[in-house]
């Protein structure tokens, strides 16, 4: 009996014995697990579980002088299909019909799209708008969820469309001022680490820690879009009716150097920018500032300036027109082979003579020309806030001597064999808008912001004393008063500015056969300029005068822009003082 | 002989451990194993329950903020000139003056548009906020090395 108790007492014992190793056992690898390779071990926990995002918050706006939105942001959604719910096709066919029916598309596409992946989710419907997403969140599909992105929208179509440019999928800007203002608009990116459940959903009281996104500040241009619609507006106008194939119109401030307007033709559709081919994206570019053309006789202007200044002539000091001027063995001719004879020097603008310029020139010399040239801002970038301004070209006795003649000077003076940018050319006149006082073109007016900056009118140098200035702007004023009024007649205001056709190189050290560039670049009201206006307009197949072709949609965007800025007319132009 | 009287067993614990007390001990343990157990759950509830109500807040508002958008927009779009232009020209039967004719009013002008506040951009923190599990709070307390 006694033999029986103890072999009872040792099965207890030997059972106990195994129990207690068997729990050994399992402390002894929850210890491992959970304390000694504990940190591993919540590692791989966090990487299955943890979710990171990177979030950013709305781009910043564009807007015109007045706050108006050119360019601006709002929420749209994606929808978003994990495969593995789409596995069967009757439900999948089914949710797809479901989502088509509030997003449009083709539902078997989305179908199709989902089936033909292998990632874990795919989108199969984008830019849908706040009521849509709701629709589709109502619907409650499995395995469907909705992604807030951004979408750019233009509420002026594609006002302005090369200065403003476009934005990619990633919400970074391309080209013009989305991709030169980026770091500005698109704010700062923050980031979301949260955790997920087995499926994918954000556990309500897991870890969760966020920096969030700052917002893109908002642009605020001197672009006046009421002026900029005007501009485009006479420049579409012009270009059809003369079937010219492009063309460029830019409206200065000249106190301030502030673009009130930068057009260009032909130009791209921001709300759906074609970027298939090269000559597609050239549409983006902006001309204005990137290209450089011959300015024809409106470089007389610049002729006439320097002569002024230095004393050479006055606008009374006579001269002999013998419609040739030689320089070095070559003839300088008139464009129209006229000879004048005895005229005053204003004469030389308001006939545009080839050979006056040419006489001009050879009284100031290289030395002082090129001075004049430089001074006025041609041969170097303007330093506007946009980027790809090219600077033009200037060959000089100094820059190429070897290469540099002395009728090379005489073409310059009335505009050829010289490059230069529209935006050089337009802020040039300006200067002599603004009592010789050049300005640096400004296109950037506010980044309003949490830390706001204002950006303040900026001087560049005296380029011609004041006095020549008000005198240049007497003869501008004079050359206008010879264009006929179907062409040219600002009613109310005095007027003041210079035509140019000039001829286009071909790039192989000639120029193209009956191919013209037609300018009208001027300022108004002559009095105290408000505005300088450059209109150019590329290759008119019927006249190339730049009289016929460019003045009209130059007098015509004075007249509404005076108006409009409420620059009171002269006297004699109000109605009660008439009466 | 006499013999000492034999001690009574101390009535205030040591009575609750004896044999009949037993299930009644036991019960009690239960209810209050019970109960401790209860309570991290209720405040687990409590806490999803609190975070649930959030994110629903929080989805309201992103709503709202672009129901805001779109309507910002809507106004920029309906404030646009080619929109202002075609009401002009079809609404109102409006056509552009052959001549321009100016007027001496004696009133003073308006004053320059400003740029909507809409557009000026409130500040923004950006400090990070950090968030941890319920758990992890609790073991927080635990004077642990």
């Amino acid at each position: 009996m006694a033999k029986r108790k103890g072999f009872a007492t040792w099965r207890v014992w030997a059972l106990v014995a195994v129990i207690a190793l068997g729990t050994l056992a399992v402390v002894a690898r929850l210890v491992q697990l959970q304390i000694i390779d504990h940190s591993e071990y919540a590692d791989q926990a966090r990487l299955m579980h943890q979710n990171h995002e990177t979030l950013s918050d709305r781009r910043g706006a564009i807007l015109d002088r007045n706050g108006h939105p050119l360019a601006a942001s709002e929420d749209s959604f994606e929808v978003y299909v994990e495969i593995k719910s789409w596995k069967d096709p009757a439900k999948a066919a089914e949710a797809a019909r479901e989502i088509a029916a509030i997003c449009g598309g083709d539902w078997e596409e989305m179908v199709a799209t989902v089936e033909g992946t292998d990632v874990f989710e795919v989108p199969v419907a984008e830019g849908l708008d706040f009521a849509q997403s709701e629709m589709v969140k109502a619907l409650n599909l499995r395995g469907v969820r909705l992604v807030r992105t951004s979408q750019r929208v233009y509420p002026e179509g594609s006002l302005a469309s090369q200065l403003l440019g476009i934005i990619g999928r990633d919400n970074v800007g391309l080209t013009g001022l989305e991709a030169d203002l980026n770091p500005v608009l698109a704010g700062q990116q923050g980031s979301l680490v949260s955790e997920r459940d087995g499926l994918g959903n954000p556990l309500p009281i897991g870890e969760q820690s966020s920096v969030p996104a700052q917002r893109g500040a908002n642009v605020v241009l001197t672009i006046d879009r009421y002026i900029q619609r005007l501009a485009e507006r006479e420049l579409d106008k012009a270009v059809k009716e003369h079937g010219a194939t492009g063309g460029t119109i830019i409206v200065v401030q000249p106190k301030t150097g502030e673009i009130l307007a930068m057009a260009n033709r032909p130009a791209a559709n921001l709300n759906a920018p074609d970027l298939s081919s090269d000559s597609a994206l050239s549409l983006l570019r902006n001309v204005a500032i990137t290209d450089s053309y011959e300015p024809g006789s409106t470089f007389k202007l610049i002729t006439m300036a320097g002569a002024l200044d230095t004393g050479l002539v006055a606008p009374g000091v006579w001269w002999e027109d013998t419609g040739v001027f030689y320089v070095d063995g070559w003839a300088i001719r008139n464009w129209d082979l006229s000879a004048n004879g005895s005229l005053t020097a204003d004469q030389i603008l308001v006939k545009s003579l080839n050979t006056g310029a040419a006489w001009l020139s050879s009284l100031l010399g290289p030395e002082r020309f090129y001075d004049y040239v430089y001074r006025f801002g041609f041969g170097a970038p303007t330093g506007i806030d946009l980027s790809g301004e090219v600077e033009g070209l200037v060959r000089t006795p100094t820059n190429d001597p070897s290469g540099w003649r002395p009728v090379d000077m005489a073409t310059n003076s009335f505009g050829q064999g010289i490059s230069a940018t529209p935006l050089q050319v337009a802020m040039a006149v300006a200067a002599i808008g603004n009592d010789g006082l050049s300005m640096k073109p400004q296109i950037v007016r506010e980044i309003a912001g949490p830390v706001g900056t204002v950006f303040e009118p900026e001087a560049s140098q005296q380029v011609i004393t004041p006095e020549s200035a008000r005198t240049l702007l007497e003869m501008m004023g004079v050359v206008v008063d010879g264009i006929p009024a179907h062409l040219l007649d600002v009613q109310g205001y005095r007027v003041g500015g210079k035509t140019g056709t000039a001829n286009i190189a071909d790039g192989s050290g000639s120029y193209k056969d009956n191919a013209y560039i037609s300018s009208f670049v001027g300022v108004a009201p002559l009095e105290d300029p408000q505005l300088a206006v450059l209109v150019k307009i590329d290759e008119p197949k019927d006249v190339p005068w730049g009289t016929v072709v460019a003045a009209p949609a130059f007098g015509n965007i004075v007249q509404d822009a005076l108006a409009y800025l409420k620059v009171p007319p002269h006297t004699e132009a109000m109605v009660s003082a008439q009466q | 002989m006499a013999t000492a009287p034999k001690a009574e067993p101390a009535r205030h614990v040591g009575g609750l451990l004896r044999p009949e007390n037993l299930p009644v001990v036991l019960t009690i343990a239960a209810m209050v194993v019970g109960v401790a157990a209860l309570l991290p759950l209720v405040q687990s509830s409590s806490s999803t329950s609190t975070a649930g109500d959030i994110q629903k807040l929080e989805d309201e508002k992103t709503g709202i903020q672009a129901q805001l958008q779109e309507l910002e927009i809507d106004v920029a779009r309906m404030g646009s000139l080619e929109w202002i232009e075609k009401g002009a020209r079809t609404r109102f039967r409006m056509t552009s003056p052959e001549d321009t004719i100016y007027l001496p009013v004696d009133s003073t002008p308006p004053e320059a548009r400003k740029i909507p506040d809409r557009y000026l951009t409130e500040s923004q923190g950006t400090e990070p906020t950090g968030g941890s599990s319920i758990w992890e709070d609790v073991f927080g307390w635990v004077p642990l090395p």
